[in-house]
């Protein structure tokens, strides 16, 4: 077993961390107050494979291993956790069940605007009477001769603002009168789809978060992902693919929080001592340090797992738990540490710790994974 | 032919007025030939340079060894360093020092190559040891730190000497110096780089070298968009603006902004210190400057100890004030 | 084709370096390593002439073992082959040690060369010392502080400013240059050239002993120079320090220091021009 990271890993950070410092982090604080989604520094990335990093190279991808996904999304989200997300969501929910269950045709046909980031993409489950309880959607699939026509309306779809290829999941009658649910690939300019207002979130607020609307929205019969009835196995299997993502997202909130009170730790003077000397702060300190490594391992493991080609739903769903409780813990610790700074816009901390709290809803809320990992551990012998 | 114990200074003589770097190692080197006991002599290169070779021993040259001829009328790496070599290994000297221009800090490698022996770069100060060992000393490490470095074996001893470092003397007419006319040897080989063009375009109006007042600026001001507003400030005070190598490497600045080691040395009567920690390597080049204020959030920072006022807030913040209320007295 | 050889440091990603006032060392360990930013310039030139030319990049670089990441990234840059000089003995080296072992393996080990490409000083040192010494020692004309070449038959031409002298110069090749840090503006890698790169992890590593160095061979000992003292510059003068909201600071600055700071007003107030980069 070795905990040392991999020199190609190593690499990857820090090939991630000198883009985003330099070309990301001095617009940051501006991107989140004005809610802005920076096109001009999407173009950037575009070129250095932030939009296809899983994706084979034929298709014009990075080809990475899963740690390597992982680590860059934690160092994006260091910097910026609203991109962090925009980049997560389009590489495991939007182009990894296309990857896994799409059709040739299919691949050939959305991946590669995908991987260029020319298309980004979107995954819309949730409904006003859907989120942790899939089988609340609503939105149906009606079958006809040349496809099939989608009506419905999905909400908090994050990207949803600047998506270019959205699946969407709705349920449709089938002969024997029973409910399936199934996954379509939409596109933009599909007649009949619509984006609604952005939501205006606590956090995250450079994501685009927004509704979708689908009216007599017709998909050519070629745009059914798997099979009829698939839905709810691609809709999970995205899941467990999305929860390494945001459990590295949250993660890189975490870190960033962590590493903002370390210097201001060492920077403020109270009492004639910089805040550092003080053990309240040094517990504060040691806590958060322990939580994020330990987080970190999780998330590494569950890549690893993921890589192997093992089971690795159980492993994605207690990183994901851990790391989205470690982040709103420690980025608290962090606004506590820099007091009346910490809660002002001046300083990072009071945007990391707003960013921090949805890790802990979205990609199935905490309460789902411990649904996960308890149905995981009882099902195992005894 | 031997003159073990003379320092030779070479004549860089190349954009006179601007460059006094000779002049300043020059005034050193007599003090340092007060211990040592050698001769203090210079060496010119170049076609009608008798104005430089009075120039030098008005400023301490007790000996000048020229090499005067046309085909020396321009600057050229090869043939001057091949020249500097061959007159060394026949005059021996203990010691050579030469101005950390570019055109110095690329002819000084070469030549100490050439002679087999070591070389400091970009020298803060010279001293002599008890033993009569030069001890030159530069900023290292990172610039965190300043080392001592001798050349203990091999002679001649060899450093680069950053312009502004030494204060030359004053103009002596009355100086009395040897003048040794040597002539060009007939068996250097062909120069293998030509100079297609050139042409004399100095950097800026002011030099940050002799600007009465300066604004420096570290990574503390945030970003480069931040960084910017410094240039306001500047333009409102009159004042040059300077930046340390983080921001430099950054791109916030051109290298031409970089005080401190491999950048220039200022003597300003003000300095404002916006978001400097103090490296060495920066710090190292403001002891000249006579009034320091320093804006740092970290009051334990060495460019806060060593200001004569330090103010404990966020750099950016202090620099968008000031800029405020000068834009008001102006209006007033 | 042309044989370009890059050589390139790795350096501690911190410009200041924690340093331990007890002990008088710096806290090496502590630090990352990264690409030096003036060698990254060097093989962006490189990188820049490949994409006109037939060209053979070989990026090399002489360090402790850690150094061979650096390596890979100058190939997922786009540099053909990667060598690490490495050996416990070559710990220490002076400039005209480190460029002597340079030399060493280009003469050596690759001696079909057209064109060796540096940085012009690295981030950590800063004495702009190896190129030139390297070129000397390969028997080579140089250039330095460059900010544009451009690869003719057997010669290059190239542009610099350097002393306030704005200069295009041809020179023979083989030859030496070295980019100014204004110039060549290296471009940002690729998560898929850091793939790629590790797909072919082949990093040649070469010791003292195979560079022809014998039994007794020690940079340290060797270097013509030595270290012989290190110091962290003191400063103890009584400083006046100021706290407070930032518009109660600048109100006290003005009251007290007024005078000093508009001591440069009045003179040519619209006219500066920034020095943009």
């Amino acid at each position: 077993m070795d905990f040392n990271p991999c020199m190609k890993h190593q690499l990857i950070r820090k090939t991630v961390r000198e883009f985003v410092e330099s070309e990301i982090k001095p617009h940051v604080a501006l991107m989140d107050k004005e809610s802005r989604f920076p096109w001009e520094i999407i173009e950037k990335m575009k070129p250095l494979n932030f939009f296809g990093l899983q994706v084979p190279k034929i298709y014009g991808g990075a080809d990475l291993d899963t740690i390597s996904y992982a680590i860059t999304i934690e160092e994006l989200s260091r910097v910026s956790a609203a991109l962090g997300l925009c980049v997560t969501v389009h590489n495991s929910v939007g182009i990894f069940p296309i990857l896994k269950f799409g059709t040739k045709e299919q691949q050939n046909r959305f991946i590669p605007a995908m991987a260029s980031g020319d298309s980004i993409g979107a995954f819309c489950l949730t409904e006003a009477n859907a989120g942790s309880d899939a089988g609340g959607v609503e939105t149906n699939a009606v079958e006809t001769k040349d496809g099939f026509i989608l009506n419905g309306t999905k909400i908090f779809v994050t990207n949803g603002g600047v998506c270019g290829t959205i699946l969407v999941f709705a349920v449709s009658e089938g002969r024997d009168k029973k409910n399936y649910a199934s996954v379509f690939i939409v596109e933009k300019d599909c007649p009949g789809f619509s984006v609604g207002e952005i939501e205006d979130l606590c956090g995250m607020r450079a994501n685009p978060v927004s509704s979708l609307f689908f009216e007599d929205c017709k998909v050519p019969e070629t745009n059914l992902l798997g099979k009829m009835g698939q839905g709810m196995k691609i809709g999970l299997i995205a899941l467990d693919t999305g929860r390494i993502g945001i459990a590295a997202q949250a993660l890189g909130i975490a870190q960033a929080a962590f590493e903002s009170s370390i210097s201001y730790a060492k920077e403020r003077q109270q009492f004639n001592k910089p805040l550092s000397k003080f053990q309240t702060i040094q517990n504060y300190l040691a806590e958060m340090a322990t939580k994020i490594d330990a987080s970190r391992l999780l998330v590494y493991r569950a890549a690893a797992c993921k890589d192997s080609g093992k089971a690795f739903s159980e492993a994605s769903s207690m990183a994901k738990l851990y790391c989205s409780a470690t982040a709103k813990e420690v980025t608290d610790m962090a606004v506590q540490i820099h007091g009346g700074y910490g809660y002002s816009k001046e300083y990072d901390v009071e945007r990391y710790f707003r960013d921090a709290k949805v890790t802990q809803i979205y990609e199935g809320t905490s309460e789902v994974q411990k649904m996960v990992i308890a149905r995981s551990i009882l099902s195992k012998p005894s | 032919m031997k003159s073990a114990k003379d320092i030779w200074v070479f004549g860089d003589y190349r954009n006179y007025f601007q460059n006094r770097v000779t002049l300043q190692i020059l005034a050193r080197a007599v003090d340092l030939a007060t211990t040592t006991g050698g001769k203090v002599c210079a060496v010119v290169f170049g076609h009608n340079v008798n104005n430089y070779v009075a120039e030098y021993i008005a400023h301490g040259a007790q000996k000048v060894y020229v090499v005067d001829d046309e085909r020396l009328s321009l600057y050229s790496l090869e043939t001057y360093s091949r020249l500097l070599t061959r007159l060394a290994k026949e005059y021996k000297p203990e010691t050579i020092l030469v101005g950390a221009t570019r055109f110095g800090q690329e002819m000084a490698p070469r030549v100490a190559k050439q002679l087999g022996t070591g070389l400091t770069a970009d020298c803060i100060d010279l001293e002599i040891d008890k033993k009569g060992i030069l001890v030159q000393i530069a900023p290292s490490f990172g610039g965190n730190l300043i080392a001592k470095i001798i050349t203990p074996v091999q002679k001649p001893q060899m450093a680069t000497i950053r312009p502004g470092t030494f204060q030359e003397q004053p103009h002596d007419d009355n100086a009395i110096g040897e003048t040794i006319i040597l002539p060009l040897p007939k068996d250097l080989p062909e120069d293998r780089i030509r100079l297609i063009s050139s042409e004399y375009r100095p950097a800026k109006k002011q030099k940050i070298e002799d600007a009465d007042i300066v604004i420096c600026g570290g990574r503390g001001m945030g970003s480069k968009g931040k960084f910017k507003k410094l240039f306001d400030l500047a333009c409102l005070m009159n004042a040059e603006v300077g930046a340390t190598r983080p921001v430099v490497y950054s791109e916030w600045i051109s290298h031409e902004a970089l005080v401190g080691q491999a950048g220039k040395n200022i003597k300003p009567k003000i300095l404002m210190s916006f978001g400097i920690s103090g490296a060495i390597q920066h710090t190292a080049a403001l002891t000249d400057a006579d009034f320091i204020i320093a804006i740092n959030k970290n009051p334990n920072a060495t460019m806060m100890k060593m200001a004569d006022v330090a103010i404990v807030a966020d750099a950016n913040q202090v620099c968008l004030g000031i800029i405020k209320a000068l834009k008001e007295k102006i209006r007033d | 084709m042309l044989n370009i050889i890059v050589c390139i440091k790795q350096v501690p990603m911190v410009s200041e370096l924690p340093w331990n006032s007890k002990t008088g060392t710096l806290k090496r360990e502590l630090a990352e390593g990264m690409m030096d930013p003036a060698s990254r310039r060097a093989l962006e030139a490189a990188l820049q002439i490949k994409e006109n030319l037939d060209a053979n990049i070989c990026a090399v670089t002489m360090g402790p073992a850690m150094a061979e990441e650096i390596l890979h990234q100058a190939k997922a840059l786009g540099a053909d082959e990667g060598v690490l000089l490495t050996d416990r003995r070559m710990a220490g080296a002076d400039t005209f040690l480190t460029s002597h072992i340079l030399s060493r393996f280009i003469q050596r080990e690759y001696n079909s060369f057209d064109l060796v490409i540096c940085g012009s000083q690295t981030s950590d040192s800063e004495t702009a010392q190896v190129g030139p010494q390297l070129a000397e020692d390969l028997g080579i004309p140089a250039i330095g502080y460059i900010n544009k070449i451009s690869v003719k038959e057997n010669t290059v031409e190239v542009q610099r400013h350097v002393d306030d002298f704005f200069e295009t110069l041809s020179m023979d090749l083989p030859g030496l240059v070295t980019i100014d840090l204004s110039a060549y503006k290296p471009r940002y890698l690729a998560l898929e050239g850091v793939e790629k790169a590790f797909e072919n992890p082949d990093i040649r590593i070469i010791d003292a002993e195979k560079l022809g160095f014998n039994d007794d061979f020690n940079a340290l000992k060797d270097s013509p120079t030595r270290i012989i003292d290190v110091f962290s510059p003191t400063t103890q003068n009584e400083n006046r320090v100021l706290k407070g909201a930032v518009k109660k600071l600048v109100d006290q600055l003005f009251d007290e220091y007024g005078k000093v700071i508009s001591s440069g007003m009045g003179k040519d107030l619209k006219t500066h021009e920034h020095d943009e980069v």
